[in-house]
Formats: C-alpha cells, structure tokens, sequence
C-alpha cells in the first residue's frame, strides 16, 4: 500500500469512526423535574418544540416519574387542544416509567407545539429521548392474524416460548391493523386475569402498540408458562386485527449531558395560609389563567384579605402589554364582585390586596375563582384572615 | 343566673343561625307518603325519617356497583359501626341469571337485601337504567349518536306500538318483580329512579342531559316518570314504596309533582359545606313539604367532601346521606377509597349529628 492509499485509509477510517460516534444510540435527557401530576386532570406541563428538531418515526420519549398511586393515569397530549397525541396515547394507565413512540404525525404536533404530559396522581422525575435505533426488535409470534370482535369476545392465545428472553425494562409490540374508532386491547394471563392495570382495556390505534414492561410481575405471570407451546398470554380486546408480536430491547447507551435539557418550574410546599406558591405564567394573549376551588375559602368571612404576589414580565412593556389581572367566578368566568363588566387591576409591582365583600364572599364560597391576565407570573396567593 | 343562660343560650343559637341562614325542618310541616295505600313497614320507615329529619342524618353508602353491601363492609371496617342505608342498583338486570342464562349476577336472589334487612338496615334501590348501545352491542345509559351511547327515545312512552315503549314496559317489569319480592318480604324501600336527569342543562348554556332518560327534555321525563309511578304503584301494586326524585338545581320544571315524590334529593360531588348548605336551603324553600336528601356524594375531581360535623355546622339538614363507591379500593387496585374514606367515615360516626344501622334498629322497634 502506497502512501496516499495510507492517508486516504486513515481519513476514511477517521470519517468512519467520527460518523459512528456522532450516530451512537444514547437516551438523553430532555427535562429534569421533579414537576408533580396532581389529581383530577389539572396539571401538565409542555416540553418544548426545540427537542423534536431531529427527531425521527420510531424514536421514544421516556417519562420517568415516581409517586404514583396505584389508580395513576399519563396521557401525551396536544397542547393546543388537550386531545390525546394518538388515540393509544389519550390516557393510560402508569406502573413505572411510560413511553411513547414517536410516529411521523405526533413528530409533526411536537414540532410546531411541543408535547403536553398531563394525567393524574404521579410526579415526573426526568423526560428522556432515545433513537429508534437504540431499540431492537424480535419478532416472537407471526398469526395468523386474529381480528378482534367488538363485542371483546376474541382472543389470540400466545405460547410461553414467544416470552422466554423477556427481560424487566424490555418491550412487547403488537402489530396491529384494521384499527377501527374505539379499539382497545386487553392482555391476560394463562389464568384470564389482566397482566397489569395498565393494559386493561388499554385504548390502540394506528399500527401498532408497545407495551413496555416496567415491572417484574407480568413478567413472572408470562414466564410460568414456561418456555413451551403452552399459553401464557391471551391478546383480546376490540375493534382491531393482530397481526405479530415483538419483544423489544434497548440496546443503547444513557446520555449524561443534561446542557440541552429543559428544567421544570420549582415547586413549593404550601404554606399555612397559602393558597397557590409557584411560578404560574400569565403570557400576553390571555391564554394564562389559574383556577381556586372553593374549599380554602369555606371558613372565610367577609373582610377576609387575598394577596397576590407576582413578578412583572420584563418584556411586556416591550411588548406593548400593560400588565394587568382580574379576578372571575369559578364556573361562569363572571366578574367576581359581580360586577355586570370585568374588573382589571393593572400591575404596577406592587402586591394585589384584594378584601371580600359580602358579594365575592359568596361566590369564593361556592365555587372559588379564576385567575386571569397578562404580562406577569404569579408567584404566590395568600389568604388572610379578618379575624 | 337562670336569666343569664338563657341568654348566652340565646345568643349561642344566633350565632349558629349565620352563615346561610339555612331553615330548620319546621315542625309544623306534615311530611306525607304519596301513596295513601303504603305497607305498614312503609309508614314506619317514612315516620321514622320523618321524626329524624333535622336533628340527625341517617348514614348510607351505595353498593359496590350493582347487588352487594362491599361498601357497607368497608365501612364497618373502618369505624366498627355500619352505616344504616344501602342502596342497590338495578344497573345491570340485563345480566340477571333469572333473565340471561350468560348473565354473571343474580337479582332474584333476595339474600344480599335480606341479610341486610335483617340486620336491621334500610334498603335502598336506584336505577342506572341501561338500554341498548347504538352498536347493538354494549348497554348504556349515556344518550348520543356515537356507537357507544344510545339515541332511544324516551317520548316513545307515548307510543305503546314503539319498540321503545316495549323494551321500557319490560324493563320496568322485570325490576317490579324484584321490588314485589322486597314487599312480600317486608322491606320498605328508599326508590330512586330517573335520576339527575337535568344533566347539567340548567346549570350553563350548553349544559345538557346524561342520561337517557332526560335527554328528551322536562316533559317527556315527568311523563316518563308519571308512567314508572303508576306501573308500580297501580299496576304491580307496589306499596312498599318511597319515592325520591333528584334535583339538579333551578330545575323545577322537571319536578314530576308533588302528587308522585316523596323526597327531594340532590346529588354533589363538589360536596363542601358552605355550597351544600346553600343547596339545602334552596330546595327546602322549594319544596317545603318535601324531605331533602343529600341522595349521592363524595370527593370531586376538584375537592375533598367537607366532613360531616362541618357540612352540619354550616346548617345543612338532609335527611340521609349516601357515599358512593370505588370499584378499584373494591378490587384491591387503589389504597384509598375514592369519595369517602376511614378518616371521613369516623368523623360522621363521632359528630353526634349521623345514625347508625344499630341506632336506627332501635328507632325501628
């Protein structure tokens, strides 16, 4: 080999290798947390249009959280409209870390909006994307396809030998088709009970559905199967045609370069007399807004004093934005005072000192309120009493 | 000194008038059953509600579902005590056994409600009354075009030749028979059927019905009450009956009449006291001659329920109360109950305000 041939060698080899470094399969971070799902479908929080960029059909956004209760539901929403990413992806159960696999149309809602993890009753840790190709599937069971009756009567029985390299962390995928408005599908054991809260019932859509196997449980329900013809899954549900089963393995590496990530709002434990400690923003289209339920204020009297802190955003004036709040009933967004027009007060950096009259009393009493405006962030509500 | 408590009595029940000024029961009102020809065990049960109203609230708890006292259990588990009302629901006669022979319950089977019964409990029945899916396979209450809901038309209790007025003419049948098996047996029964069927129509523009049962509107809902009221009452001859009908707030006109309603019930689950009481006093303004039942309630979405001993304070006076289930604290699924739980439950039993199942055995003899 001559010279120039060495040089080239070594320069392809360089390329090479920089192209496979540059490629290699890592999970990295996208948000850090800890940001708390509380109950009743009222939390949420956005991750940012900026980390779709590059990402592409078949790659994983993992939602690691903890204090889950047991009745725990995640949901991957759109942020304009609140509805489900994905049919599958509109609510579901949680038993450890949850994942969605990225298709080109969720890509396309990231892109332009972000993506909204909502739900109820678990607290988010840590939001990570891993690559497509950080994955490997298997296929374990190939049919014959058994399409799923509406009437949830049909089930594919699924031998022990298809689970056998079933490892906690890995996934099962189902590929499906046929998939009609309001399919579901429900795993069960060799004994008919339900392998896992979170696939019973679960809803499906598109062409298929990965089931990521976070626990130990299931897998010890599979396995006692055996590795034989005998069944130890039975696939049921309705409204949809499976076609095969893959069992999923990841197979990159996890990323400790947390520069790019998001950072959720800080949150605060509430104090005695207050109502809300945080970082709520109030943006400058009217689209901020925080509502209060009634029942910090069921002992209230009049003259009792709200006080509401806040943070003007620097940009507003910029912005042509006066600052500036009001105060609405908690049902019908009526002024609070009652009041036939809204009532706005225009922040000047001062707190907001709000005292009850009989009239506001009444309506904090029954259904609480509704903060709203522009141009601010809340920082903290206090209630204090008359007496 | 005598003329010195008598003051400070005096000024203790003032003070306790504020707030919402919620009317006390007048004692003068002559709370009467509708049906002049109700079972004597009837009469005993409604003179005992009757001579309670206002001064205690009888407790009760849903079943769990459908045919069952889990819930009532739950609560003797937490408190030692059992709460005095259970109330079963006709929710899925559909899957009798003694109708569908694939049926997986079994409401000819009396021995959930005699058992109860016989401890000394009071019986309640509600109603989640499903009909056929549009998809011709699911049963629902919910009204709608979707495949899931149903679009059946409850005007067509006008219209004896409908399949409609035939598959409600059944169904209202088939629950006569349970009912008639409860009246040969002795059991009064708290009734609660067609129930919240406002929906939220009268509560926002926009706002409409739930159920079936009242997405045709006020009129046909009375009527369709009226006719459930006669079927049982005239033509099963069902006089073991007390009949409780479930306001949605500002919805008297879908008050089937004083004439067929023995109790006025309100159903919330933004259960806290300083709205309850305000309720209560609307509908003891309303329907003065009416008891007024706090008839479901539990935490919301959005708030826990108020305790008892505060919903009380506040000068809410329901007759009785009844907390519903959780299916999944049922199943084992979740750690803590749903809508009301331990802590609530022995908040009831020591606020001094709530009967028990023993204590109102006794008020039975």
């Amino acid at each position: 080999m001559g010279y120039g041939l060495r040089v080239i060698g070594i320069c392809v080899l360089c390329a090479v290798s920089a192209a496979v470094c540059t490629l290699s399969a890592t999970e990295r971070t996208i948000l850090i947390g800890p940001k708390t799902i509380g109950r009743a479908w009222k939390d949420n929080i956005v991750l940012e249009a900026r980390h779709f960029a590059d990402a592409q059909a078949g790659d994983v956004l993992t939602v690691y959280n903890d204090h889950a209760k047991r009745t725990a539901q995640g949901a991957f929403q759109n942020p304009t409209n609140w509805q489900g990413v994905a049919p599958e992806y509109a609510y579901f159960g949680i038993n450890g870390p949850f994942r969605m696999t990225l298709t080109d149309d969720i890509i396309r809602i990231a892109r332009e909006h972000g993506i909204a993890i909502g739900g109820h009753d678990y607290r988010i840790t840590q939001v990570t994307l891993s690559n497509a190709t950080d994955y490997k599937e298997t296929i374990v069971w190939r049919g014959p396809s058994v399409m799923m009756k509406n009437d949830w009567s049909v089930n594919a029985e699924v031998p022990g030998k298809a689970f056998a390299s079933l490892r906690q962390g890995d996934a099962i995928r189902f590929h499906i088709s046929k998939t009609q408005a309001g399919a579901a599908m429900k795993l069960s054991d060799m004994t008919w009970n339900v392998l896992d809260p979170s696939v019973d019932g679960v809803p499906v859509g598109g062409d298929n559905y990965t089931w990521y196997v976070t626990d130990q449980a299931p897998i010890l329900k599979l396995q006692l199967a055996g590795n034989t013809m005998n069944t130890a899954m039975r696939v049921g549900g309705k409204g949809y045609c499976l076609d095969k089963i893959g069992l999923v393995q990841f197979i990159g590496e996890i990323s400790e370069d947390y520069s790019q990530a998001q950072r959720a709002p800080k949150e605060y434990v509430l104090q005695a007399g207050e109502i809300f400690h945080g970082e709520k923003q109030f943006p400058n289209d009217w689209n901020g807004n925080l509502r209060i339920t009634a029942a910090p204020f069921q002992k209230c009297t009049e003259n009792d004093v709200l006080i509401i802190s806040y943070v003007i955003d620097p940009n507003a004036e910029a912005a042509g934005i006066t600052p500036q709040l009001s105060l609405r009933e908690g049902r019908n967004w009526t002024e609070i005072t009652g009041a036939p027009e809204p009532i706005y007060y225009r922040l000047d950096g001062n707190d907001v000192v709000y005292v009850f009259d009989a009239v506001a009393l009444d309506q904090v009493k029954t259904r609480g309120f509704i903060l709203t405006g522009v141009g601010f962030t809340l920082t903290k509500i206090e209630l204090i009493s008359a007496q | 000194m005598r003329n010195k408590i008598l003051l400070i009595s005096m000024l203790f029940i003032c003070m306790s008038c504020k707030g919402n000024e919620v009317p006390e029961p007048q004692p003068t009102v002559s709370y009467t059953l509708c049906n002049s020809q109700a079972t004597a065990e009837t009469q005993q049960l409604w003179d005992v509600l009757c001579a309670q109203y206002g001064k205690k609230a009888v407790s009760g708890v849903v079943a769990n579902i459908d045919w069952n006292t889990r819930e009532a259990e739950n609560v003797y588990q937490w408190t030692g005590k059992y709460p005095a009302l259970n109330v079963f629901d006709f929710i899925n006669i559909h899957a009798s056994k003694d109708v569908n022979p694939q049926g997986w319950l079994d409401y000819s089977d009396m021995t959930p409600v005699t058992d109860w019964f016989n401890a000394g409990g009071i019986v309640g029945c509600m109603w989640h009354w499903q009909v056929p899916a549009n998809n011709g396979t699911n049963m629902t209450c919910s009204p709608g075009n979707a495949p899931g809901e149903t679009s059946f038309d409850a005007s067509k209790i006008n219209d004896p030749n409908s399949d409609e007025y035939k598959r409600m003419v059944k169904d209202i049948d088939q629950v006569a028979g349970y009912l008639k098996k409860m009246q040969k047996l002795g059991i009064p029964v708290i009734w609660r059927p067609l129930h919240e069927a406002a929906g939220n129509s009268t509560e926002f523009v926009g706002g409409k019905a739930w159920f079936w049962w009242g997405a045709k509107g006020a009129e046909v809902y009375k009527q369709l009450w009226r006719f459930m009221y006669d079927r049982l009452v005239n033509y099963h001859k069902l006089n073991n009956l007390i009949w409780v009908w479930t306001s949605q707030i500002n919805d008297d006109e879908w008050y089937p009449g004083a004439d067929v309603v023995d109790v006025v019930g309100r159903d919330n689950y933004y259960a806290l006291q300083y709205p309850l009481a305000k309720e209560y006093k609307l509908l003891s303004t309303t329907y003065p001659n009416k008891l007024i039942t706090l008839a479901e309630c539990g935490n919301g979405d959005d708030v826990d329920m108020s305790l008892w001993s505060d919903i009380w304070a506040e000068g809410s006076r329901w007759s009785w109360f009844m907390t519903w289930y959780d299916y999944n604290y049922n199943n084992g699924t979740s750690d803590e109950h749903q809508f009301a739980g331990e802590a609530w439950w022995n908040n009831a039993f020591s606020c001094g305000f709530v009967l028990t199942r023993d204590e109102v055995k006794r008020l039975m003899k």
